[in-house]
């Protein structure tokens, strides 16, 4: 739960202060890391408070980023298996696979853009912020591994 | 117990699409009802991380304003660099302008370009030629003193030595004193290496350091009157018959960019009042005449003082009732 809060906090702290178009998603990282840890009901639950959180700074999509982030946490906490494979390859995938899936969802339902647009997002920007959450997803769970889990890591 | 399993997976599956409608509900909301919520949550739950953010955004603006204000300070700095040298040019051209007023006629503007390759440092090309009216052997000036002399010119451009070529010479004076010399570039070490010296000065006569050293006419190229350097000091050499002083330069060859040549017709108007003497140095030559002033008057007043002192005396050794008549002084 640490961790969570902690990623959350890294969420609207670095983000902001690193302003890239491609960002890293600690939302969808903290979101999959408890995920894990849940019942599929918990961890859709929990999607759902978070994504409402982060849709409560966009009201005009309110709802897309809460309904994509309970979808994206109970699947992972459905395919719980494959995280407790000790792969990097795999985490990394998994959470590339999340943070794109998550943006999918929320690129469609929130319907703001031409279809240029979310093709380019969806196809390029989205990919790219996939890419550097997994990788930052990686790290956190090493890092988190290391520290408060040392036997597993 | 797979029973209950399948209970669980179907609980899961039902708060699974309560989030779900819940979601939808909230997207499907009217615009000032979402508004509202969003409000709320943002007025509760959510403020602590909209601080969050907003800290790290001003985090952001300002690194981002750090930098743009950087910019912006190093633009600044090189716009005054550049409007300093501006303003330097600014001033030598109006500097040329009162010389071009001063010497009215018969004198060519110049560009000085410093093409100089290795070994020929001395020699510079100025931007006008025989078709503005250039001679051979004209002298160029700038609005500080002497720069050289003509040696070769074309139709458009020409060839000029500056003050360190090994062959410039000049006859020269000081200001105030008169004394005479030959002012020539100063072969001397790398620091040295920009300096006049005035040579030929007659062992009797001597110049303190600041004196103005002048074109005294001698010769008949360079006419009486153009500043050519000040005094630094006296160098010892094996000639014990003359004297010969380091000045330093009135021009400074590096700084010359725009010159005067002046016709050989104007030479012959004389140049005496084209360049004001420096008000120090005219000072100090005031200076040393009023001394001396002082101390001949000085002189003579006790001079003066000593006669009635000694008349008094004469008078007082001489009977005041004596019928004789004193002795006339003898021839």
């Amino acid at each position: 739960m640490v961790a969570f809060l902690i990623l959350v906090t890294l969420h609207y702290t670095v983000r902001p202060l690193l302003g890239w178009r491609a960002s890293i998603d600690f939302l969808v990282i903290a979101v999959l890391l408890l995920s894990v840890r849940m019942r599929p009901g918990a961890a859709a639950a929990l999607g759902f408070i978070t994504g409402l959180v982060s849709d409560s700074l966009t009201p005009a999509t309110l709802g897309a980023g809460a309904l994509a982030m309970s979808v994206v946490g109970f699947a992972a906490s459905w395919l719980r298996a494959v995280i407790f494979a000790d792969n990097v390859v795999l985490h990394a995938f998994f959470f590339f696979i999340g943070k794109w899936a998550f943006d999918l969802i929320y690129l469609v339902l929130a319907r703001g853009a031409s279809p240029l647009e979310l093709l380019a997002q969806a196809g390029v920007w989205s990919p790219l912020s996939a890419a550097l959450t997994a990788a930052a997803g990686v790290f956190v769970m090493l890092a988190y591994r290391m520290t408060l889990d040392p036997q597993h890591a | 117990m797979a029973r209950a399993v399948r209970a669980s997976s179907r609980a899961d599956t039902v708060v699974l699409v309560a989030c779900v409608l819940a979601s939808g509900l909230l997207m499907i909301l009217p615009a000032g009802a979402r508004n509202q919520v969003g409000s709320v949550l943002r007025e509760t739950v959510v403020q602590p991380v909209l601080a969050l953010q907003r800290t790290a955004e001003r985090g952001r603006n300002a690194i981002l304003e750090r930098e743009g204000l950087a910019q912006r300070l190093d633009s600044l700095t090189l716009a005054g660099a550049r409007l300093r040298e501006l303003e330097l040019e600014n001033q030598r051209l109006r500097r040329m302008v009162g010389l071009g007023e001063a010497l009215r006629t018969g004198f060519v503007v110049a560009e000085v370009l410093h093409t100089q390759s290795l070994g020929d440092e001395h020699t510079v090309t100025l931007t006008a030629g025989r078709d503005q009216g250039i001679t051979p052997r004209s002298i160029v000036v700038a609005p500080d003193g002497v720069v050289g002399m003509v040696t070769t010119v074309d139709a458009s451009s020409s060839l000029a030595i500056l003050w360190t070529h090994p062959d410039f010479r000049v006859s020269a004076q000081s200001i105030g004193s008169n004394v005479l010399g030959i002012v020539r570039p100063h072969v001397g070490g790398e620091g040295e290496r920009y300096l006049l010296e005035l040579t030929g000065v007659a062992f009797r006569d001597s110049l303190n350091p600041g004196t103005l050293i002048v074109s005294s006419g001698l010769g008949g190229r360079y006419p009486a009157g153009i500043p050519v350097g000040t005094v630094i000091g006296e160098v010892k050499t094996s000639e014990g018959w003359a004297r010969t002083y380091v000045v330093r330069p009135a021009v400074k060859p590096q700084d010359v960019t725009t010159v005067m040549v002046v016709q050989p017709e104007r030479l012959g108007n004389g140049v005496a009042n084209v360049w004001p003497k420096p008000a120090d140095t005219a000072s100090r030559v005031v200076r040393d005449s009023s001394a001396r002033a002082d101390s001949l008057s000085r002189a003579a007043a006790v001079a003066k003082a000593d006669s009635l002192v000694r008349a008094r005396l004469r008078s007082a050794d001489t009977p005041k009732t004596s019928i004789i008549p004193p002795k006339p002084p003898p021839l």
